[in-house]
């Protein structure tokens, strides 16, 4: 383990330096997106809940709901940041041929990528959620309460880089990935309560949707931070119930993917 | 005149012919950009009816008036994917690996070989999608024949407008180098456009309709469908039509004198 942690800091350290070359872009591309998302629903809400005369919607206030989207806005930063372009690319252009003789495997590689990302999104979401402090978005903040977001943050940041590993390593039977991935994006920002927070979809749908992993990547952290609703130990639980799900099915995708590589890409 | 349309026309045809070539080549990922369309337009219109479960109206709109607002930037996003989508993602690598050289070097207009090129025929297939919610929350928000008869030509003055802000935006990933962040840009500019002015206050408001304007997209046409005598957005909208291509020409006659091929 000694011996591999110098690899490890060293392809960090790599990727890290990748992450800022083009500083610009970064800021588009990963920063710029959630920035515009938390723009467009705090206006929306705003407008509605004035139109409303400020009355609660579906047990929300005002404040609750723009205090949520704040929320929403530090989560996505923190824990869902990651995508897999660059594996699906690998893959494709038969790069990840070195990989496999190399003494540091492709997911050790993208996990310090990974890695990578989070230290510099760990710095963006700080700064974003001390603006939001100070531009008086949240009523009142716990400290305890988010401590336990930020530790559900964590497990689905681990959730999230798995799930996006799964969809590039796809690239090994599909021409392109970038569908899966927006679809992906598409699905887990509706079912989350990314756009609109659970409490306005109907009971039933709400029931069921807690079955699958979707309300553990933002509303259920979200709502943690902002009321320390729900037992931690259970969501983290669950949380490590899907990362279980996600890496064997990374591991059996690698598997399979890898018995038709020829080493030419794809 | 009519040579050239030809000849255009003609090319087109070969662009058209490729592209259907490749599409009907990958066919799983002919089904997944279907699913992936439809899928969006889905949440897209759910989104919106859970909020009109909890409210009566969003500011003068309600909720038959809101989703044909909707259905009607679907469309224009169905024909911006199905036509030119493609062509900037293609574009920001051109400029990167200097595929781009072969484009300039050719005697086709530029524009028509950058922003043409590439068509989506999965997305093409999705039009009877688009016009059955238009026509659906059309009726639903009591649009009568002369405004469904005016439709077409404002869903092609949206998309050219669209279209004309996204090339002259495009013109920076010639100073970037990395031009995945500036299509990521179009991207969220596209997510600001798809809600109604009114949403928005003060600033914002002021900057996406007079700085990036793409609050006009569907707020322009819409409003002179519901109400034909507020046409004064309309009239804004296309009059910084002709002013964007003012400025394409400029910029973009820059932005390739400041391209050097591969190494730029």
């Amino acid at each position: 383990m000694n011996s591999r942690f110098p690899m490890w800091l060293q392809t960090v350290y790599v990727a890290w330096s990748n992450l800022l070359a083009y500083r610009v872009n970064f800021f588009l591309l990963v920063i710029g997106p959630a920035l515009v998302f938390f723009f467009v629903k705090f206006s929306l809400w705003s407008s509605i809940y004035e139109q409303q005369g400020n009355r609660e919607l579906a047990g929300l206030s005002r404040e609750a709901m723009l205090g949520y989207q704040a929320m929403v806005l530090i989560v996505s930063l923190l824990a869902q940041g990651h995508n897999s372009t660059r594996l699906a690319e690998d893959i494709r252009l038969g790069r990840i041929t070195a990989y496999l003789i190399y003494p540091f495997s492709l997911f050790e590689f993208h996990a310090s990528s990974f890695i990578a990302l989070q230290s510099v999104q760990i710095i963006t979401s700080s700064v974003v959620f001390l603006m939001a402090i100070s531009l008086g978005l949240f009523t009142a903040i716990n400290l305890v309460f988010v401590v336990k977001g930020l530790v559900l943050c964590f497990f689905v940041s681990l959730l999230w880089f798995l799930i996006q590993y799964c969809l590039g390593l796809l690239a090994f039977w599909l021409e392109q990935t970038w569908v899966m991935r927006v679809l992906f994006q598409i699905i887990a920002q509706f079912l989350s309560g990314s756009i609109l927070p659970l409490e306005f979809f109907p009971q039933g749908l709400r029931d069921a949707l807690m079955f699958s992993p979707f309300p553990y990547l933002t509303w259920v952290p979200a709502k943690t931070m902002l009321t320390g609703e729900g037992s931690i130990i259970y969501a983290v639980g669950i949380l490590c119930f899907w990362i279980m799900v996600a890496s064997l099915l990374a591991r059996l995708i690698w598997n399979r993917g890898l018995r038709m590589y020829t080493g030419a890409g794809m | 005149m009519l040579g050239t349309l030809k000849k255009y026309a003609l090319i087109y045809r070969e662009f058209f012919a490729t592209c259907l070539a490749e599409a009907t080549t990958y066919r799983m990922h002919f089904v997944l950009l279907i699913v992936m369309d439809l899928l969006f337009y889905a949440t897209t219109l759910t989104t919106v009816d859970f909020i009109y479960q909890h409210v009566s109206a969003v500011g003068p709109w309600d909720r038959n008036q809101f989703m044909f607002f909707l259905a009607f930037l679907l469309t224009v996003d169905q024909l911006h994917m199905t036509f030119v989508s493609e062509s900037f993602w293609v574009l920001s690598a051109s400029i990167r690996n200097g595929d781009l050289d072969f484009l300039i070097i050719k005697p086709v207009n530029l524009y028509f070989l950058i922003f043409l090129r590439h068509i989506r025929p999965a997305s093409m297939l999705l039009c009877f999608v688009t016009v059955f919610l238009l026509w659906h929350f059309g009726t639903k928000a009591g649009l009568g024949w002369v405004q469904f008869m005016l439709l077409p030509v404002l869903l092609i003055l949206a998309l050219l407008f669209l279209v004309s802000l996204e090339i002259l935006i495009s013109a920076s990933m010639f100073w970037l180098v990395e031009g995945t962040g500036v299509n990521f840009f179009r991207m969220q500019l596209q997510q600001v456009s798809r809600w109604p002015d009114f949403v928005f206050y003060g600033l914002p408001r002021r900057f996406f309709t007079f700085v990036i304007p793409v609050l006009l997209i569907g707020n322009a046409p819409v409003q002179f469908l519901f109400s034909p005598f507020a046409f004064s957005s309309l009239l804004w909208m296309i009059g910084l039509t002709v002013v964007i291509w003012v400025l394409i020409e400029r910029i973009w006659s820059k932005a390739l004198r400041q391209y050097e091929s591969a190494s730029s």
